[in-house]
């Protein structure tokens, strides 16, 4: 189980190479405003994430991985995140279908 | 604010944030809030947004903390906000690696916590737990005094209750009862079962329900109701396997057969032991009657114990109007709590007292080895301070190993106080009240925290100042072991070393000051012969032995008459006599009206007389001293010669100055009393324990006032216990629903009326030992310690030509200045602490030569044993190894 806002960074990340500013605004859009991420939590998770090689640094200019203390860091999703991600998705997807399954949506009133 | 102030506020803010974030991203951070907060609109939401990115920081903050992740390479492990886990883990570790150490520490720690859990535990068992009863807090002793009389305590005329019931405004209800034992008789045999007789609202004023059946109602207690009986739970248990059948079946009681009309739970047995009840059924009418009943009061909510006091005074007012015009005769009410724990309060804080210097003797002793350890250390700190630890990171280590070390200390005083505490009472038997119990509660558990915690600080302080006040040059430079840890790390070890000793000679004076009161008790003269005597009680019932128109009690004459010879007959039995009340049990007090007594000064109390119907071999089987006159004679007692025997402190206290009392005489306290003659003075008899001071008594002679309870008094030419069966075939084959009761010898009397003396001598004389061992230890460590620091020294001085001699001289100096300054510190406190104890030292005086010289001795030698063996060591060192070795 992936935590939520680890999954919404992933997710903004699958379409293209974003900043971290970038990703919370891409979240903020996705979400329809309902997601806003806090910076230190979105540090904090591009952090964890990076370590654990789901995403990776790059430079803006030359799309390549950076070295420390550069000034501006994109975020590039690698082959692992997007396994990740596919795997969660895939989660969601069949606990939905299994909820929808079992729980008939109160919508038409009967005739 | 402008976006500017935000922009730096929040600048500011970010310093909460983890390192690691704040690090690389910070402006970004600060670009991200700043576009949050130009989406807020107005002032509400932007408040939002601040709150939200604090949360977030703190958050962030927290959970950095929480997964202790790897350091960041270049940020010193030191500087983690949060470190209680790596020192805990740390602490493990050397603890672990310090196992000899580590385990004296918390055995030390276990001793000292184990001896104040034990206390405690009792403490907590007789004044803390309340009584097993609804709200035990509103219920009151209630009882009368007659402070004219010298009477504290009279007990309760039944007509004055019955108007107190009646008119009283402050009792939700009140009821009085009067324990005493019954015959119980039925197939199997007889027996003596406690019990007591209870007015109808008993039950309702402590708050019983019956577990089966029910309890009395009005009309079963008043005079000729039915005879029935309540039974507690365990003689249901006992008599009908726990049934529910019991109801309505019978119990022959005293003769009589008593329907069971309910079983009540064993929680309810009150007073004491008491197994069954029965109605008490008084009659409010006859207005003269005896005092000595008990009673008890459950308060209306709201209402204090005083203001029960001054409405019982009020109710009490129209017998005083009608009947005791001079007020002798008044009721009081106090917490029922308080006349439960009165015998046992004085000796509980001083137990108390004592453990808790045990404890900081204990707590000491730790402190000086772990302070000992500290010194050791120092290098290890000075290192940890070079590169950077903080003084507070360093005493914050020292802090969680306290904490460790305190917490398995008080887990393992625990275990080992309970342990201790079953010891105990298992050994102290029926000297424990029948309402306490001693379980582990709540109380106990928070107790055993707190000491935890006081312990850890207790010992903690010493290290922990040292390591903080350590100096980073000198820990760096003292590299060398050639030096002592410090003046400063030597002095506070002197100091604590000094103080185990004061307090351990302290304990040992007190300690043996009481022991030497328990010596002085135990050879006090009882005024009898105490060796081969065995009593037993025998109470003849009512039914069968008190016809009404018996009015010269042949009946009971009868008995006991046949009694006495047929006991004075059996092999075995030397001497045989009858007494109502054997020293060291009951008290029968009456008042006399005596002839040419000094009159009483007006408000001073009358002394109440101990009176003793007694069958004429009871003197010669008590080995009683006559000190004039006779003892009685066949003639005694009967065809009006009416006769009494004197005790040395009545003719003290009534005729003073008179050394031949024979032919004076003596009558009942009322103008139609006949009177009766002094035939003889007997030396004092020591009733009321060895400790007590003896009150006026007298003797009668059992046809005079025939009793229907009686204990019997059998000096026998063997084991005295050994007798006890063949006495007990003897009364049943006179009648099998007789049950002998309080059978016991003379010397155990003697010693169960000293149990409770002796219990708590020798705990303070165990504590003393206890800290005393300590202190042996504790002494023996820092010495030890000093010296292997000092080898180098000692090597130089071996090498510069110091003898054996010198040396084991110059350590013991060091170590002997150093005790015996602690020691002369507690011996003089101690004086002043055996004053506090003089209630209970029965006349020792606190100076006592023998204890105080004794005591000074085994401290001189503990002394000795604890630096001879370090001293020896420094002798043997090799001067040439020692100025190698660093």
């Amino acid at each position: 189980m992936l935590k939520t806002p680890w999954y919404y960074i992933l997710v903004a990340l699958a379409a293209n190479d974003r900043h971290g500013q970038g990703i919370a605004r891409d979240v903020l859009t996705l979400s329809g405003r309902g997601v806003r991420l806090w910076p230190a939590m979105l540090y904090g998770a591009l952090e964890d994430l990076s370590d654990r090689g789901w995403i990776e640094e790059i430079d803006e200019r030359t799309g390549r991985p950076v070295n420390e203390s550069e000034r501006r860091k994109y975020y590039r999703i690698t082959r692992a995140g997007r396994k990740v991600v596919a795997a969660e998705t895939q989660r969601l997807a069949d606990l939905v279908r299994l909820a929808r399954s079992r729980i008939k949506p109160r919508t038409g009133e009967s005739s | 604010m402008n976006r500017e102030g935000g922009r730096r506020l929040y600048r500011l803010l970010l310093s909460l944030a983890p390192r690691r974030i704040r690090h690389r991203h910070a402006d970004e951070m600060e670009a991200m809030f700043l576009d949050a907060l130009a989406d807020a609109h107005g002032t509400r939401q932007t408040a939002a947004v601040w709150v939200a990115a604090l949360l977030d920081l703190l958050r962030a903050r927290l959970h950095d903390t929480v997964r202790r992740r790897p350091s960041i390479p270049g940020i010193p492990a030191e500087r983690r906000a949060f470190m209680i886990g790596t020192d805990f883990r740390y602490t493990v570790r050397w603890l672990g690696r310090q196992k000899l150490s580590t385990s004296l520490v918390v055995g030390m720690l276990a001793v000292g916590m184990a001896a104040n859990i034990v206390v405690f535990s009792l403490v907590n068992g007789l004044f803390l737990r309340p009584f097993p009863f609804r709200d035990p807090g509103r219920l009151v002793d209630v009882n009368e005094r007659a402070p004219r009389w010298n009477l504290e305590v009279v007990g309760i005329n039944y007509p004055d209750f019955h108007q107190w019931r009646q008119a009283n405004h402050a009792f939700e209800g009140l009821a009085i009862y009067d324990a005493g034992s019954f015959n119980l008789a039925d197939h199997r045999g007889a027996d003596r079962i406690e019990g007591a007789s209870v007015t109808y609202d008993f039950p309702a004023v402590l708050g019983i329900t019956p577990i089966l059946g029910r309890t009395f109602t009005p009309d079963e207690d008043r005079p000729k109701g039915p005879p029935v009986v309540v039974i507690g739970e365990a003689l249901w248990k006992e008599r009908f396997g726990g049934k529910a059948d019991a109801i309505g079946r019978t119990l022959k009681l005293n003769g009589v057969v008593h329907t069971v009309i309910g079983v009540v739970p064993w929680t309810a047995e009150f007073p004491g032991k008491v197994r069954l009840w029965v109605p008490f059924a008084g009659d409010p009418n006859q207005t003269w009657q005896s005092y000595g009943y008990a009673g008890i009061g459950r308060l209306k909510p709201g209402i204090s114990v005083s203001d029960a006091e001054k409405d019982l005074l009020r109710t009490q007012q129209p017998i005083w109007d009608a009947r005791d015009k001079d007020h002798i005769v008044s009721p009081y009410a106090r917490p029922l709590h308080e006349e439960f724990v009165r015998d046992y309060r004085s000796t509980a804080s001083t137990l108390l007292t004592a453990v808790a210097l045990l404890l900081f003797v204990a707590c000491a002793n730790v402190a000086s080895v772990m302070l000992a350890r500290a010194l050791a250390r120092r290098r290890e700190m000075g290192i940890r301070l070079a590169v950077g630890a903080s003084r507070l990171r360093l005493a914050r280590q020292l802090f969680v190993e306290n904490i460790v070390l305190a917490t398995l200390g008080g887990i393992a005083g625990l275990v080992l106080g309970r342990w201790a505490l079953r010891l105990l009472l298992a050994s102290a038997g029926d000297q424990v009240p029948a309402w306490a119990s001693f379980g582990l509660d709540g109380r106990i558990v928070a107790f055993s925290i707190a000491l935890s915690a006081a312990t850890a600080f207790l010992f903690g302080w010493a290290p922990a100042l040292h390591a903080i006040r350590g100096n980073l040059r000198g820990a760096m430079s003292g590299r060398s072991a050639g030096t002592t840890g410090g003046p400063g790390g030597r002095r506070t070890l002197s100091i604590l070393v000094a103080a185990e000793f004061a307090l351990a000679a302290l304990l040992l004076v007190c300690g043996g000051l009481l022991l030497r009161a328990y010596d002085r008790v135990q050879h006090v003269d009882p005024g009898f012969r105490m060796d081969h005597v065995l009593t037993f009680a025998l109470a003849l019932p009512e039914a069968s032995y008190g016809d009404e128109d018996d009015k010269d009690n042949k009946k009971i004459m009868a008995f006991w008459d046949r009694l006495i010879q047929r006991l004075s007959a059996t092999p075995g039995a030397t001497s045989v006599g009858l007494v109502s009340c054997p020293p060291l049990t009951c008290h029968w007090g009456t008042f006399f009206d005596i002839e040419g007594r000094v009159p009483l000064a007006p408000g001073q109390a009358n002394p109440v007389t101990l009176f003793r119907p007694a069958s004429r071999g009871y003197f010669q089987t008590m080995g009683i001293r006559l000190k004039t006159g006779r003892f009685f004679e066949e003639a005694d007692g009967r065809n009006e010669n009416r006769v009494i025997i004197v005790n040395e402190t009545f003719v003290k206290t009534f005729w003073p100055g008179v050394v031949d009392p024979v032919g004076r005489r003596i009558r009942g306290n009322g103008p139609k009393s006949p009177w009766m003659t002094v035939v003889g003075m007997v030396g004092d008899v020591k009733h009321y324990g060895l400790e007590r001071p003896m009150r006026p008594g007298v003797y009668v002679p059992l046809v005079q006032t025939p009793n229907r309870t009686m204990s019997v008094v059998i000096r026998t030419a063997g084991d005295p216990a050994a007798f006890t069966s063949t006495a007990r075939a003897l009364v049943r084959e006179m009648d099998p629903d007789l049950a002998m009761y309080r059978v016991q010898t003379m010397e155990e009397a003697l010693r169960k009326s000293l149990s409770q003396r002796a219990l708590y001598s020798w705990l303070l004389a165990v504590f003393a030992g206890m800290a005393l061992v300590l202190a042996l230890g504790g002494t023996y460590g820092v010495t030890s310690y000093l010296v292997s620091q000092r080898t180098r020294e000692l090597g130089i001085r071996v090498a510069l030509g110091a003898r054996r001699r010198d040396i084991i001289t110059t350590v013991m100096r060091g170590g002997l200045v150093v005790v015996a300054a602690g020691a002369a510190l507690g011996v003089t406190a101690s004086l002043g602490a055996a004053r506090l104890l003089a209630e209970q030292l029965f006349g020792v005086p606190s100076y006592d030569a023998r204890v105080l010289s004794i005591a000074i001795a085994i401290l001189v030698a503990t002394a000795l044993v604890a630096n001879w063996l370090p001293a020896l060591r420094a002798a043997r060192i090799d001067p040439m190894r020692s100025l190698r070795a660093e």
